[in-house]
């Protein structure tokens, strides 16, 4: 109690002096503080004290905007940056997941910022993967953060014990791998087929490695990527568990030991390190040799959203001055991310062996959104149906497929 | 004159979301008219474009069935072990703060719990491997994945179907018993006879409310399944979140969820009809 009187005592003190010295015109007030508000779903303490330092070095910088920062959990951020831009009381920037970024700015909220880009000297050594994720024609509507995607992990002792003698790199490979590393209750693959966007962005390295895309599913090409799927499930070298295995279960899975090789993202790399697992990881395996992995891309970006021409600017500033090459290469060295910026993601490659097999993907990942612009969440939901379909013998691979095909089409028609 | 604050409370609190969520339902609510606001009436169409699709069916025969089976199960067990705790044995006490723990045990918690138990190298498997069966995929077959979904469900709510059983067994007073024990009646006679008669209101509250806890049960599933394998575990409340929020069919989802506060409804004045008879 006592103190709490003081406090407010001292508090008083302040104040006065405060606008005493403002009088006096002894400090300098800005006129006016602008104020960005920047809605996100960022949880993992490295990536809030990210966060936090991005924030006092920018308010160092430009002493007249204040940056706040409003969590949203993740289920819910498109639908809550639409609620508040609906009310006309839109944040300053929001940080949508990258395969929803042309879905909002279908909504007409989203600020082109393509003449801010074009003047950030990294904007021509953004992959084409990032770029195409917030393009639409001439209009850019973002900026990423930085990108993540899937490669596969293995265990050196558990390959080492089943005589494999290196890491797979083709499909007859891996399902090679898979079935001498079987033995149980060791399965020889995990990877998530869970009843979420995850099951499709799963799915996507072996459809796009093959030459597939979700809007045409009837494809040979999507047939054999889930044939493979399927068969590693028929024959025991991955759990029937992974239709129900969200992308927190599969990393369990690894570190148990109950799994030799698993389809996963950097984002893991601290946990599976953690572990004291002796572990490698290697680009998705590919249907032939000498043929490119195609991942998706994972990651979020820094949206403008349409406002106040005031908050806007300093938006668009705030995002400008995230991008300088060695503030970026900090952000997502936190994130555990890599730089959608070539030149910073070859850096980050070379420091760091364990995310040189992600850079190497870099060049022809994929935004997800390019299998159907603002239409993918629709069309990744019909995928994923199918998918699940199929490893669990609902229907055929075929059927699978053929439905979700037509099911696509309509979507596409619509 | 202390009346207006509760009523404004009602207007604004109650009122005024289920009609938001009624109206949505009759209008074009997607993504682009979301914000602009111009959200266009169109009628049944949301209504015609939920029915359309199989996995609405589907869903809804889920929530029927997650119902009946949750219910006779939690009612038969709560009113079961209300018996049984109406005879004094040791450690009665003991038993009845354990047997709560279910009920005030967060349903997260439960549910990943059950994910784990229901694994296919989980202790479930291990007990049926012990006497030589499975191992089953308990949450990766969509056969096994509903059934497991209701055992969780009977779990979490059975206990308070035991509690509000148990109370309402007390209040029954002992001389009918004693009355009826010197006349000869057997203790399925008296349970028969006195306990169940005596006990229907409290029988019939425990029904209703109990009916409106199951058909509105998500976060279980959510979290078990993701109304998955394969769409086979949806209940109607997942579904309608699914096409809310993942496909952001506002307008759909809208519908969905008043189909189902229509459902529960049916439900209740079914129960109410039985129960006149």
């Amino acid at each position: 109690m006592k103190s709490h009187t003081k406090l407010k005592l001292r508090f008083r003190w302040l104040i006065l002096l405060g606008s005493a010295l403002t009088g006096l015109g002894l400090v300098n007030s800005p006129a006016e503080v602008t104020t960005v508000e920047i809605v996100h779903y960022f949880s993992v303490q490295g990536q809030i004290d990210a966060l936090n330092q991005l924030q006092k070095d920018f308010e160092a910088a430009n002493p007249d905007i204040k940056i706040h920062y409003t969590y949203v959990p993740f289920g819910e951020l498109v639908s809550r940056t639409l609620q508040m831009a609906a009310v006309h009381k839109p944040p300053g920037i929001s940080a949508i997941d990258n395969p929803d970024v042309l879905r909002v700015a279908k909504a007409g909220i989203l600020k082109d910022i393509s003449a801010a880009v074009a003047k950030i000297q990294v904007w021509d050594d953004v992959y084409p993967g990032p770029k195409a994720a917030v393009t639409d024609g001439s209009k850019v509507y973002g900026m990423p953060i930085g990108s993540n995607s899937l490669a596969l992990y293995y265990s050196k002792k558990l390959l080492t014990d089943a005589g494999v003698s290196a890491p797979p790199q083709t499909w007859d490979q891996l399902t090679e791998t898979a079935s001498k590393t079987t033995k149980s209750p060791v399965y020889g693959i995990a990877f998530s087929a869970v009843n979420t966007e995850e099951a499709t962005w799963q799915w996507e390295p072996f459809l796009w490695s093959n030459g597939g895309s979700l809007t045409d599913l009837s494809s040979k090409d999507a047939q054999v990527a889930l044939q493979l799927w399927v068969d590693w499930v028929k024959k025991g070298y991955a759990s029937k568990d992974v239709v129900n295995w969200n992308q927190g279960d599969v990393p369990n899975q690894f570190i148990g030991g109950s799994a030799a090789t698993m389809v996963m993202g950097p984002w893991q790399l601290a946990n599976v390190k953690k572990s004291g697992v002796d572990f490698g990881i290697v680009t998705i395996p590919v249907p032939k040799e000498g043929s490119k992995p195609v991942v998706p891309l994972g990651g979020e970006v820094w949206c403008v959203l349409k406002g106040d021409s005031k908050v806007e600017e300093a938006a668009v500033k705030f995002i400008q001055f995230t991008q300088e090459p060695e503030r970026l290469r900090k952000i997502c060295d936190t994130f555990n991310y890599i730089s959608s910026i070539r030149s910073v993601a070859k850096q980050q490659g070379e420091a760091n062996p364990e995310l040189k097999p992600f850079v190497d993907q870099m060049d022809t990942a994929r935004a997800r959104s390019q299998d159907g612009g603002a239409k993918y969440p629709d069309i990744s939901l019909a995928a994923r149906t199918a998918i699940q379909r199929a490893l669990t013998g609902q229907a055929s691979v075929e059927d699978a497929l053929k439905d979700a095909a037509e099911k696509i089409k309509s979507i596409l028609a619509k | 004159m202390f009346i207006l604050p509760f009523v404004v409370f009602c207007l604004i609190l109650l009122l005024y979301p289920v009609i938001y969520s009624l109206t949505l339902s009759f209008r074009q609510a997607t993504v682009e008219t979301f914000v602009s606001g111009d959200m266009p009436f169109n009628g049944l169409t949301q209504y015609q474009a939920a029915i359309a699709d199989p996995v609405f069916w589907r869903a809804v025969v889920n929530t029927l069935l997650f119902a009946f089976f949750s219910i006779l199960f939690q009612f038969s067990i709560g009113f079961l072990l209300a018996l049984q705790f109406q005879a004094d044995f040791p450690l009665k006490n003991f038993c009845l703060a354990l047997l709560l723990i279910p009920w005030v045990s967060p349903v997260l918690t439960a549910a990943n719990i059950f994910k784990g138990l229901f694994n296919e190298t989980g202790p479930i498997n291990q007990m049926f491997h012990s006497i030589g069966l499975g191992p089953f995929a308990w949450l990766a077959e969509p056969a096994y994945a509903f059934p497991a979904t209701i055992v969780a469900n009977i779990w979490i709510g059975f206990p308070f179907n035991f509690i509000l059983l148990y109370a309402g067994m007390r209040s029954i007073p002992v001389e009918l018993y004693e009355a009826a024990k010197i006349d000869g009646a057997r203790f399925w006679k008296r349970v028969g006879y006195i306990t169940l008669p005596l006990l229907k209101p409290v029988s019939v509250a425990v029904l209703t409310l109990g009916t409106i806890y199951t058909v509105k049960v998500f976060d279980l599933v959510w979290i078990m399944t993701g109304g998955g394998p394969a769409n086979g575990t949806h209940l109607l409340s997942t579904y309608a979140y699914q096409v809310g929020f993942s496909v952001l069919n506002f307008g759909e989802a809208a519908a969905i969820a008043t189909l189902m506060v229509l459902l529960v409804l049916l439900l209740n004045l079914a129960q109410l009809v039985l129960q006149r008879k």
